[in-house]
């Protein structure tokens, strides 16, 4: 097991270069300049190529593109050029909202999916399968900002339930960190568990349908005993698949979420950097990203040894 | 109204003699409670002139802006959201009032000497945050600081500024390179607001992050959660004790989100929100639990036309195409009349504002005459490069159409705001959107625009006419207002005529409150100063 995680970091190397340089060339080439979107306004020749001249950004593509690999080799993702921040202080500050964000629209994802996904796979094509069936469809078709948009309205403005919007740490404060967090997660957690719930349904019918079953059904076990215990075991290999891919797309990608919520996670991060055109800050998040997705796929393969005794790596 | 004069300002040159700065103010919230626009909106139900009990003091106003302010240091500040929070933070030397006439701030009085010279006579008694004393030498450091720290982008708004002198302990001279008459408005913002010297030597580069003890205003800074809030609490040692401060604290959030925006105040998380979209106006006006005040602002939308470049290096060609626009549709269709049609640079709001010049008027018959002027009797194609913005993209396919009713094709290139910036600067584009927020002094609109320049500069048009500088430097040359007004109206006309830009737009700014806030003076500049709002 050690050899086969050893081996995965190695690979590993080749696919960050290639997201380092792919990342690098791809938002230097990109129209726009930093120190323009900087000083918008107040637009000053002599101080635009002062700060050109200190940020190293007056020197050949290349030779910028050299001297961030050679610091990055350091460990040092630089500073940001809107705030002169060091990168990896403004996204270890954004991390933690995404990833409670994250944990907990999966956490909802999954207490929505699995009964779901159970009950549609024990009553295939009855109604409460239908049911299900369409509140998957409207999981993944509806928008995610109009999931939004429509929770805020309900439980922010008519009810009162919930904040619009913002974000309080649930480590200092559990209550309001959570309630701010709800509609968020419930948002982004929807969305998550209508594709799990398909998953496990289908995953879970094929299971049902294999020998194995039928032998347990001869035994006399219940339908509960069989499906909790024999199919669900089996079916869980796609949904974590699908977990894994989705956990790592949660933490970068849920950015329509942290803007209409006013939530300062490391999507809207990225996304506002490459609007300001904020090179380095875009540079480090992509690959601290990238870094995250290569790390739960790992993880995500771990699990797979672990729920199927079968799949062992050599 | 004249600059120059020995005593205390007038200020608004309307026979109202140098009262008591208590009567005045008085005056001004009766003025703007009463103040009929001259803009198509209206004042609407404007809290103050609904508060009829006293201010109350406490409370915490719960502000929301569009984006995260970017900076805490006003010499170093680009972005026009750190200005809102300056104006409650940091005092200028002087102040605008609704009529955008200038009156004292840190700046006791002032006078003119000659052209070239400007005295300002600094009040007594006033203290930054952390305590040390703000007199002549803090106001000359914080000058020669805009003038030549590297990362100042003041420099081009103090660049007149030659020397500044120390004459008493509050006493300043600064000495000008040349005469200007725009300084003064230039000095209501971030050009004149002054910052602890003591803070700038201990915390350097920190100050844009923290401004404990940096400022004079009416409120001092507590803390910035980056990406959460900025805190400031009320300045009880302020120096001007008139009308205010009352409110306890001040708390700005971002939310970038317009709708939610909106349902956040109409939920009762946040009392103010900078700006409503046209699209919600009329809802927002119709909900009984809101209150929303037109704000007339000093902005100035439209487009820059490309003088080095086909096709609108040929005046003929530009004035084809302006006369094929129909500027009011736009403005009724697009902006849903949240803004007035643009006769040129000078808002409505403005003293310059010249109501005799039409905005323009569509006119086909003359779009074929100048076609056929230009060498392209069959129409010509161009393509225009705009923010990707809703409401700019919308403007932009009604002109497309009124244009092709015309026989002009215009392609729309859409780009984000930092490409557009770009391409202006390096003039790489034939007609490019140009939404400017907007000066006190209409030099601010002009000056920068249409004067020849060389390098990198906002004359993306690259317009260079000795008339239009002769103008613009005679500007500013003089002083007296109602001498440069007919200034600025010739340099409107001859705008018309030569087109560097076509002129769309005088938006409003409306400003959405809960009915709790009293006592907002909606100043023109759309800058919200809270020393005087309360909370019911």
């Amino acid at each position: 097991m050690g050899r086969f995680i050893l081996g995965r970091m190695v690979a590993v190397i080749p696919v960050l270069l290639l997201v380092t340089a792919g990342i690098f060339f791809l938002i230097h080439l990109t129209p726009g300049d930093p120190i323009d979107a900087m000083m918008a306004e107040s637009v000053d020749a002599g101080v635009k190529a002062e700060l050109s001249r200190q940020l190293g950004l007056d020197q050949p593509i290349h030779v910028q593109y050299l001297r961030w690999m050679g610091r990055l080799l350091r460990g040092d993702l630089g500073r940001s050029i809107r705030n002169g921040q060091p990168v990896v202080e403004d996204v270890a500050r954004r991390l933690r909202p995404s990833l409670e964000l994250a944990l907990l629209a999966m956490l909802i994802a999954l207490l929505v999916a699995f009964p779901l996904g159970m009950l549609s796979a024990a009553r295939r094509n009855t109604a409460a399968d239908g049911a299900s069936t369409a509140f998957a469809l409207l999981g993944i078709c509806m928008p995610n900002f109009l999931v939004a948009l429509l929770l805020i309205f309900l439980f922010g403005v008519t009810l009162r339930w919930l904040p619009v919007s913002g974000y309080t740490d649930p480590l200092e404060d559990p209550v309001n960190g959570l309630r701010s967090l709800t509609l968020p997660a419930i948002t982004l957690g929807l969305a998550l568990a209508a594709v799990l719930t398909r998953t496990l349904r289908s995953s879970l019918i094929e299971a049902l349908s294999e020998d194995y079953v039928r032998t347990a059904r001869a035994k006399g076990l219940s339908e509960r005993v069989i499906l909790g215990r024999h199919a669900l075991k089996n079916g869980l290999i796609p949904v974590a698949t699908v977990m894994g891919l989705q956990l790592g797309g949660l933490i970068g990608g849920a950015v329509i979420t942290e803007y209409v919520f006013a939530l300062p996670g490391v999507g809207r991060l990225v996304v506002d950097a490459v609007f300001a055109r904020d090179y380095p800050l875009v540079q480090g998040v992509v690959l601290l990203i990238a870094v995250g997705f290569i790390l739960s796929s790992l993880a995500v393969d771990l699990v797979y040894a672990w729920l199927d005794p079968r799949i062992r790596y050599r | 109204m004249s600059v120059g004069g020995v005593g205390k300002p007038s200020g608004l040159g309307l026979g109202v003699p140098g009262t008591s700065r208590r009567s005045f103010l008085r005056w001004c919230a009766a003025a703007s409670g009463a103040l009929t626009p001259v803009v198509a909106g209206g004042l609407r139900g404007s809290p103050e002139a609904l508060a009829q009990t006293a201010p109350k003091r406490g409370g915490t106003l719960r502000v929301a802006f569009y984006i995260e302010a970017a900076t805490m240091d006003p010499h170093l500040s680009g972005s026009k959201i750190d200005r809102q929070v300056y104006h409650n933070l940091y005092d200028p030397l002087l102040v605008l009032d609704v009529r955008l006439g200038l009156q004292p701030g840190l700046a006791e009085s002032w006078t003119q000497p000659d052209p070239k010279t400007l005295v300002f006579k600094l009040q007594r008694g006033v203290k930054f945050h952390d305590g040390t004393d703000f007199n002549a030498e803090v106001a000359k450091f914080n000058f020669n600081r805009m003038k030549t720290d590297p990362k100042s982008v003041r420099k081009g708004e103090t660049a007149n500024i030659e020397s500044v002198d120390v004459v008493d302990s509050h006493t300043i001279r600064l000495n000008l390179r040349r005469p200007d008459a725009s300084l003064l408005a230039a000095l209501t913002d971030r050009a004149g607001m002054m910052v602890s010297p003591k803070v700038v030597q201990e915390r350097g580069p920190d100050l844009e992050r923290n401004a404990r003890g940096a400022g004079t205003g009416p409120f001092e800074f507590v803390e910035w959660v980056k990406d959460d809030h900025i805190l400031l609490k009320r300045n009880d040692n302020y120096w001007n004790k008139q009308a205010g401060p009352y409110l306890d604290q001040i708390r700005y959030r971002p939310i970038p989100d317009d709708t939610v925006k909106l349902a956040s105040l109409q939920s009762g998380e946040i009392e103010v929100m900078d700006y409503v979209q046209p699209r919600d106006v009329a809802a927002v006006k119709a909900d009984k639990k809101v209150a929303v005040v037109d704000v007339p602002s000093l902005a100035s939308f439209g487009y820059q036309l490309n003088h080095a470049k086909a096709p609108f290096n040929n005046k003929a060609l530009r004035q084809a195409m302006v006369y094929a626009l129909d500027i009011e549709q736009v403005v009724k269709g697009v902006w849903l009349a949240v803004g007035v049609p643009s006769n040129g640079p000078i808002p409505p709001s403005s003293w310059a504002y010249d109501s005799s010049i039409p905005a323009v008027r569509r006119d086909l018959a003359k779009v074929k005459a100048k076609l056929a002027e230009g060498g392209q009797p069959n129409g010509f194609t161009f393509s225009v490069t705009i923010n990707n913005i809703p409401i700019n993209v919308q403007e932009a396919e009604v002109i497309q159409a009124q244009l092709a009713e015309a026989g002009i094709t215009m392609k729309i290139k859409l780009v984000d705001s930092a490409a557009l910036l770009s391409d202006g600067n390096n003039k790489n584009f034939e007609m490019i959107s140009y939404q400017w927020s907007g000066r006190p002094d209409p030099d601010g609109n002009t000056f920068q625009f249409f004067k020849t320049a060389q390098g990198i500069s906002l004359n993306w048009s690259g317009i260079s006419n000795p008339r239009i500088d002769a103008l613009l430097d005679r500007s500013r040359e003089v002083s007296d207002r109602a001498e440069r007004k007919k200034i600025f109206s010739e340099l409107t006309r001859l705008l018309h005529e030569e087109l560097p830009m076509v002129f769309i737009v005088h938006p409003i700014e409306p400003k959405a409150f809960s009915p709790r806030v009293q006592g907002y003076e909606p100043i023109p500049d759309g800058m919200m100063r809270f020393k005087s709002v309360w909370l019911k």
